[in-house]
This record gives structure tokens, C-alpha cells and sequence, in this order.
């Protein structure tokens, strides 16, 4: 039996949801839907800062999912490149753009992740720029990001990030993330 | 010394950095998916040309859209190297170009220029695509 995919489709579009993306994401994936998305903006005739912004908090969110997520399918034995799987959102929300991506985690990663996400938070605009040129100047670029990414995501931000972790067996978790733009 | 040449890619500036007028220039977007391993020949290269290079001068054009963060510490790098030359006795100059509808450009700029102690940092601002 087919699934009418018609329900989803009116949901989504019914809460403003512009953009839905779930399922394995590479490198090409972020470019391809990054160009499409920059173009609709445009088009849309949205304020040049704020695409830029918005870009970049999908770049952003993509490129975790690409790097972190704990789901992944790999490659084939001879090599190549794995996938990761997660789901991205962008969507209207009361005149701002709203980011929201999500993927699963280990558990052994939850406790650092939101005491990271906990502090960002807290901090106000001078603050995450504050620390984000520190990380940038004496962070070690072992990390992929040295966590630099979250920060670039709070400064872009019209208000904190939110986040949500849910425990899914006893190796993962469900980790959400929105940004408001 | 050669000179270095990377065309653009959806994720990657354009890249030329002239051994012979000294002139580097970097143009574009720049999101790769591991930019730490992209920029390292960049900045190889530029660490060689500031060591051997005959020329007091270099002079450097970024033009760049948009970058994700890990892009924006390589750039660091980069400009670290170049700051450092300057220090040597090197006349360095920066210019950093910018749409002046794109405030990310010009923040990101910025705060790049902070960061930097002996060399010559500008920002210009370029008229609408």
C-alpha cells in the first residue's frame, strides 16, 4: 500500500515549513539544497543579511549532521564515502526563519553536548563573540569545527537556541536543535 | 616558485596567488567539507612564498561571500601567516572586499582586522553584483 504523502505535504506547508529534508545527507546534498535555498530567498526578495544568515545556520546544521550523526550507513568494502542520516527543517515562524535539524547521538556524547548548548544560552551577543574569537584563535582544528559551529549558529541567532535531547535505547539519543533567524 | 590556481567549486573559492607581482587573490564561497584539509596547500604555499619570495610587498584581495566556520579558521591561518611576515619587515596589505548589502561580509571583515597586529587591513566596500 502506497502512503499518501498528500497529509504530510498540507501539514508542512500548513505550518510555513519551506524546506523538509530527511534522510542520508552528504557534501552534495548541503550544496545542491544550499544553492536552491539561497535562490528561493532571493527570489522571495528576502533581506540580504538575513539570507545570508539563514545560509549559513543551514550550512551550518547540514554539515553537523554530515560529521556527527551516530546513523550511518556505510560504505561499500571497497571504499567510498559514507552517509549519515538526519532531518532538516527550515520554516516562517512569526516574521523570523526557523532552522531546525536533528540526528541521533551516542550517549556517552549527550552530557558534554548540552552543557555546551546550556552555556551558549546564557550568553549575550558580545559574549558568544567574545568566545568565539577566542575558539577560533586557540582552539585546536582536530575537532572538525572545535566546536566553533554551535557558537557561529548562537551569534546568527534572534534568540537562544533551543535544543532537545531524548533518549532513545541504552546507546543512543534523539538530538534536536532550532535556531530562529 | 609556481603559482597556485583553484578554480571555484560550489563549496570553494577561487583561488590564484601570483608568485611573480605578489599579488594573492581569493574569491568566492567557501563551505568544503573538511576545509582544515582544503586550505593546508594554501597555506603551505603561502608559507614558502613569504620565506622565499625576492619581494618586500605582497598584497592580498579576499572577496568572500560567505564561509562557514571551519573556513573562517583556516582563514585565520592564512592571515596569521601573513600578519606574522609583516612583523618581519614584510609590507603586507589586506584588502577585504565586500557587498555593501552583505553585513555578514562586513562583520566577518571585522573581526578579522582585530586579529591582526602589523599588517595593513582594509576593508572596501564594492558596489551591487
Amino acid at each position: 500500500m502506497a502512503l499518501d504523502v498528500y497529509p504530510l505535504y498540507e501539514r508542512l506547508t500548513n505550518q510555513e515549513i519551506i524546506f523538509c529534508f530527511c534522510g542520508s545527507a552528504s557534501q552534495p546534498i548541503v550544496e545542491g539544497i544550499g544553492e536552491t535555498l539561497l535562490q528561493r530567498m532571493e527570489l522571495e526578495g528576502t533581506d540580504t543579511g538575513v539570507v545570508g544568515r539563514v545560509f549559513q545556520v543551514f550550512v551550518e546544521q547540514m554539515q553537523n549532521i554530515v560529521n556527527y550523526s551516530a546513523e550511518r550507513i556505510p560504505p561499500p568494502a571497497e571504499g567510498g564515502e559514507e552517509l549519515a542520516v538526519g532531518i532538516l527543517i527550515v520554516g516562517r515562524e512569526d516574521g523570523s526563519f526557523c532552522v531546525s535539524c536533528g540526528n541521533h547521538i551516542e550517549n556517552r556524547h549527550v552530557e558534554f553536548l548540552s552543557t555546551t548548548l546550556g552555556k551558549l544560552q546564557a550568553l549575550d551577543k558580545d559574549q558568544l563573540k567574545a568566545l568565539y574569537k577566542e575558539r577560533r584563535k586557540n582552539g585546536h582544528s582536530g575537532s572538525k569545527g572545535a566546536g566553533l559551529g554551535l557558537i557561529d549558529m548562537a551569534r546568527k541567532a534572534s534568540k537562544p537556541l533551543e535544543f532537545s535531547i531524548t533518549p532513545v535505547d541504552e546507546k543512543k539519543s534523539f538530538f534536536s536543535l532550532t535556531t530562529f533567524i | 616558485m609556481e603559482n597556485l590556481v583553484l578554480e571555484a567549486t560550489q563549496s570553494s573559492p577561487q583561488i590564484v596567488f601570483d608568485a611573480e607581482t605578489g599579488v594573492l587573490e581569493i574569491k568566492g564561497k567557501s563551505y568544503p567539507e573538511n576545509p582544515a584539509e582544503f586550505y593546508a596547500p594554501v597555506l603551505r604555499w603561502l608559507k614558502d612564498y613569504l620565506d622565499l619570495a625576492d619581494t618586500d610587498e605582497v598584497v592580498v584581495n579576499m572577496e568572500v561571500i560567505y564561509l562557514n566556520s571551519s573556513s573562517s579558521k583556516a582563514f585565520l591561518n592564512l592571515l596569521q601567516a601573513l600578519d606574522d611576515a609583516a612583523v618581519k619587515g614584510k609590507r603586507v596589505t589586506v584588502n577585504w572586499r565586500y557587498h555593501k548589502e552583505n553585513e555578514i561580509g562586513l562583520e566577518c571583515g571585522e573581526e578579522f582586522g582585530q586579529d591582526l597586529e602589523s599588517l595593513t587591513f582594509n576593508l572596501v566596500e564594492i558596489a551591487e553584483r
